[in-house]
């Protein structure tokens, strides 16, 4: 079922910056990333209860890791997207192509 | 504590708001951010953020955790759900008694929003980092003289950043302005010249181009400049390829070669940035140590070095050079301080005083607000001992007691927000002109928590006396005599405490507002030695290297001041270094001709200001002695001085001081033995004011004087032309507007204190009418009646006042700074506001003292 469903664009944009961000995608760098690479600024609150909801739909697992002296010991959550979240991303992808397609027309006057 | 270390209310807030497992990992996320970047503003909002989003689940979740709650057995209101039940309960109680509630929330809603707003400011100004890059690292460093600060000189600026290693990065920057030659008429900027590294130290990136380099930084360079985006936008109409765009500036052709941020500003908004190094030309005098161009450094301090470090260091380098070069640098030291601090100097005083003053305005709402809650327990006795008896547990009626009191003071907090974003808004237009960092002074969450924390804090520390109080009565005991009202004594003598820490509190305001408005006095009745209305002021920059033409000054002076006096209506015109009002930032040492000259160190210096001839006649300066500067004074003529009463009662005591002669300068400069001359002419002053004796209205004589500044030199603006009062009155705005604000906190204050007065009198009376009756119908008189109610009245009052003046005398010394001429123990502002207090005091217990005299006994003793 998850895949069928669609993803929303949040979902979509926290899910690519976890694999951006490859082994060390957690709360704060994901955070940036969104703001870095997408323009978003997300306030944390709504941040991590979309992490806790893709995870509830089995799309992203995490697992804990110690934390340094950076952060007074307190523990990391490491997030990494599942097999499911890989293809969920997919099938959005594939939606939005085929969405796309045969509108080259319309784009293709604008020069950029 | 430290603005890196975690919050623990966060913490605590966090870890119940959110699942266990969720807890840890964000609040980690959190701190490495707060460490990295010192934002705490950012950290208690994200905070926020993350409660408000998880809160609903958590909420709709926990009824089905309670114990009990599903085995069938009827439910107790426990948690939440009895807490919704305790609030429903006393709005409905309030809206029973919708003039106590009304009153309640004005006071604490004066309270909440005054303090809010002096927080807001407060935060804006003194506790908001700044905005550069790691800001807790940028400082200062300063040479000094006699424990003074005081600018640093080039050659020492260059060996302090080739010697000092506690730093990791020094610039160095002088506050200018330049005069912007278009097409237009010219126009005064304010800009700054910077060395190659300025901004790096701050750690600003241009948003177009790039910041200075060092060949950039140089005589002989190409005059390249930086602009602010203000004036990118404003004056190169946002042109996106401004770089490479030449402006010609102060009689220079600059290339520019970035554009600054939006909302970059560094202590005063500035429009123009050039590197320093154009100017610092071999005979500018730059390269002389004993000149201090009004240059400034700044730096950035290496990870780990302390501040006191950093300033142990600079203090040795100092020495060193005071060593290595007496004659310029003997007796200067060195000191280095946060840049944060210097920005805020000036106000910082000003701020606390104010911070502290309505601390204690918010106390006295809570005390008052303390007062009605008593006087309402005392009313409701009966109701609760009756709940009592019915078994209502102690705990459950404090409990809603306290709810009511906290719904009271936090629709006084909302209340209070309004007021305060009201007042926020009104304070900034208000403060002084050159308040540093106002522009940051704005309403934001940290406002809004204080808000909420201070209303929070209101209902519970005020409320649970009260509710500890009328729930503390002894059921039987109160249902037996609750017809005999008299049986409250308890309370009354809980209200009478609380209005004597009430009237203390008053007139603590009171005396601190009083000390102000002495000092306001005392400043506007100073004595000049002038005639300050009907004259204008303004002021000319010579900038350019044109301008290092002797003669063309001078010939640009007599131009300028006949032409200045043929505008019609201005009697009389004259040219000086700088206004009375702004003292002179020339500081001259010079010798006294048949006085033992003394060591290096101990050259005395005077501020010096040249002036043209026609100065003190048209300032219509009085001279106590000798005469005025007059045409024989010409460059040719004999070299003299004026001398103010102060310097002539110094070096000659006792003596009459005209004819006496000193010479400008170190004792070994070879020059002739007679005083400087100080006709202007001679000077190599840039910057120069303006004087002209009006016979109308001085600000109509503006326009033509700029005029004939223009037709003297066309590249040359008159600028801040303003009426010499207004200067006055400028000068001493930062006191005037603390002084409004103290004189409105202290009216809230007298208000509260008279309204919290009538009402014990008041409730006093309603209390015992039926034993005034039995005390008239036995005999008493009218007069005797209402000189107890009125004595018993002032005896609180007077308590209140004496512990309130030794409040005030002791608090008093933290306005110190802010007084001029008047002891922060003055005795008749104290006098003068005790008695005005009692005043007050004695009025609001009149009335209901006369109310109390004006019973009937027979009507009052049948009511039983």
């Amino acid at each position: 079922m998850a895949d069928m469903q669609t993803l929303g664009e949040l979902e979509q944009l926290i899910l690519l910056a976890i694999l951006r961000l490859g082994p060390e995608a957690f709360g704060l760098s994901i955070a940036r990333e969104l703001e870095l690479q997408a323009g978003r600024r997300l306030s944390r609150g709504a941040l991590y209860t979309t992490l806790d909801r893709l995870e509830l739909k089995g799309l992203v697992r995490w697992k804990l890791e110690t934390g340094g002296p950076e952060r007074a010991g307190l523990p990391k959550r490491l997030y990494t997207v599942s097999a499911r979240g890989v293809s969920a991303l997919r099938a959005s992808q594939r939606v939005l192509d085929r969405m796309w397609r045969g509108l080259d027309d319309i784009f293709g006057e604008r020069s950029s | 504590m430290s603005r890196r270390e975690p919050s623990r209310a966060v913490e605590w807030l966090l870890r119940r708001v959110l699942p266990n497992t969720v807890a840890e990992p964000v609040l980690g996320d959190l701190l490495e951010e707060l460490r990295q970047s010192g934002n705490r503003a950012r950290y208690l909002r994200q905070a926020l953020s993350i409660a408000v989003y998880y809160t609903p689940g958590r909420l709709r979740r926990a009824p089905r955790h309670l114990p009990g709650a599903s085995d069938g057995t009827e439910r107790k209101p426990m948690g939440l759900e009895s807490v919704v039940q305790d609030l429903k309960y006393a709005v409905r109680g309030l809206a029973k008694r919708p003039g106590f509630a009304v009153v309640v929330v004005l006071t604490l809603g004066l309270g909440i929003g005054a303090s809010t707003a002096i927080f807001s400011i407060v935060d804006g100004i003194l506790l908001q980092p700044l905005p550069f890059a790691d800001p807790d690292r940028l400082v200062m460093a300063n040479e000094t003289k006699d424990g003074q600060r005081m600018t640093i000189a080039w050659p020492n600026y260059v060996d302090l950043r080739d010697r000092a290693s506690s730093f990791e990065s020094i610039a160095c920057h002088q506050p200018n302005a330049f005069t912007l030659l278009g097409d237009g008429k010219p126009r005064r900027v304010n800009g700054r010249l910077v060395c190659a590294g300025f901004f790096e130290v701050l750690g600003i990136q241009p948003q177009t181009g790039r910041t200075f380099r060092a060949e950039d930084d140089r005589v002989g360079a190409t005059p390249v400049a930086i602009v602010s985006d203000r004036f990118w936008k404003q004056d190169l109409g946002a042109d996106p390829a401004v770089l490479g765009r030449t402006i010609r500036m102060s009689e220079k052709t600059f290339t520019i070669i970035g554009v600054l941020p939006a909302g970059f500003r560094f202590s005063r908004p500035e429009d123009f940035y050039a590197p320093v190094g154009l100017t610092i030309t071999k005979d500018s005098g730059w390269l002389d140590r004993g000149n201090h161009f009004g240059l400034f450094a700044i730096a950035r301090l290496k990870p780990g070095v302390e501040l006191s470090q950093a300033d142990a260091e600079v203090k040795r380098v100092a020495d060193d050079l005071a060593r290595a070069y007496p004659n310029t640098n003997a007796g200067n030291g060195g000191e280095v301080e946060l840049l944060r601090d210097r920005f805020v100097d000036q106000v910082k005083s000003t701020l606390v005083a104010l911070m502290g003053a309505v601390a204690f305005l918010l106390l006295l709402a809570c005390v008052n607000v303390a007062n009605l809650l008593v006087a309402r327990g005392a009313a409701r006795q009966h109701e609760l001992a009756i709940r009592t008896a019915l078994g209502g547990s102690r705990w459950r009626l404090v409990r809603q007691l306290l709810s009511e009191s906290t719904l009271l003071s936090l629709a006084g907090g909302v209340l209070g927000i309004l007021l305060a974003a009201w007042l926020v808004q009104t304070l900034v237009v208000l403060a002084p002109e050159g308040t540093p960092r106002i522009e940051n002074v704005r309403m934001n969450w940290t406002s809004l928590t204080f808000a909420l924390t201070a209303a929070i804090a209101c209902g519970l520390i005020f409320g649970t006396f009260p509710a500890l109080h009328a729930s503390g009565i002894r059921g039987q005991h109160l249902l037996a005599r609750a017809s005999r009202t008299s049986a409250a004594i308890s309370p009354r003598r809980t209200r009478r405490g609380l209005m004597i820490v009430e009237v203390a509190l008053a007139l603590i305001l009171l005396a601190g507002c009083g000390l102000m408005a002495r000092t306001m006095l005392r400043l506007s009745n100073v004595d000049t030695g002038f005639r300050a209305d009907h004259l204008l002021t303004g002021r000319v920059m010579l900038a350019g290297d044109a301008w290092n033409n002797e003669a063309r000054r001078l010939a640009f002076y007599d131009d300028v001041l006949a032409r200045a006096k043929a505008v019609p209506g201005v009697r009389d015109a004259a040219l000086t270094l700088s206004l009375p009002i702004d003292g002179s930032n020339w500081g001259s040492i010079f010798t006294v001709r048949d006085k033992p000259v003394p060591p290096r160190a101990e050259l005395p210096s005077a501020a010096f200001i040249p002036v043209s001839p026609g100065y003190f006649s048209t300032m219509e300066m009085r001279l106590l002695k000798g005469r005025a500067f007059d045409d024989r004074d010409s460059p040719q003529g004999a070299r003299v001085i004026i001398v103010n009463q102060k310097l002539a009662g110094q070096l000659w005591p006792g003596e009459d001081a005209i004819g006496k002669q000193l010479k400008q300068g170190w004792p070994e400069t070879p020059e002739a033995d007679a005083p400087w001359r100080t006709v202007v002419g001679q000077t190599p002053v840039r910057s120069i004011a303006i004087v002209a004796r009006t016979e109308m209205e001085p600000t109509r004589a503006a326009a033509p004087l700029e005029a004939a500044v223009l037709a003297s030199d066309k590249d040359l603006p008159l600028t801040r032309v303003l009426p010499m009062t207004q200067l006055m009155r400028d000068a001493v705005a930062r006191q005037r507007v603390s002084t409004v604000i103290l004189a409105l906190f202290s009216a809230v204050a007298i208000l509260l204190a008279a309204v919290g007065l009538y009402g014990v009198v008041s409730h006093s009376v309603t209390e015992r009418t039926r034993e005034i009756g039995v005390r008239m119908a036995l005999g008493a008189e009218r007069g005797q009646v209402l000189r107890l109610f009125v004595r018993n009245g002032l005896a609180t009052a007077a308590a209140g006042t004496v512990i309130g003046l030794a409040g005030a005398l002791a608090l008093s010394r933290s306005l110190e700074s802010l007084l001029f001429e008047v002891k922060p123990s003055d005795p008749l502002t104290f006098v003068a506001v005790a008695v005005l207090l009692l005043a007050v005091a004695m009025v609001a217990c009149y009335l209901p003292a006369r109310r109390a005299a004006g019973i009937d006994p027979l009507l009052a003793l049948r009511t039983e």
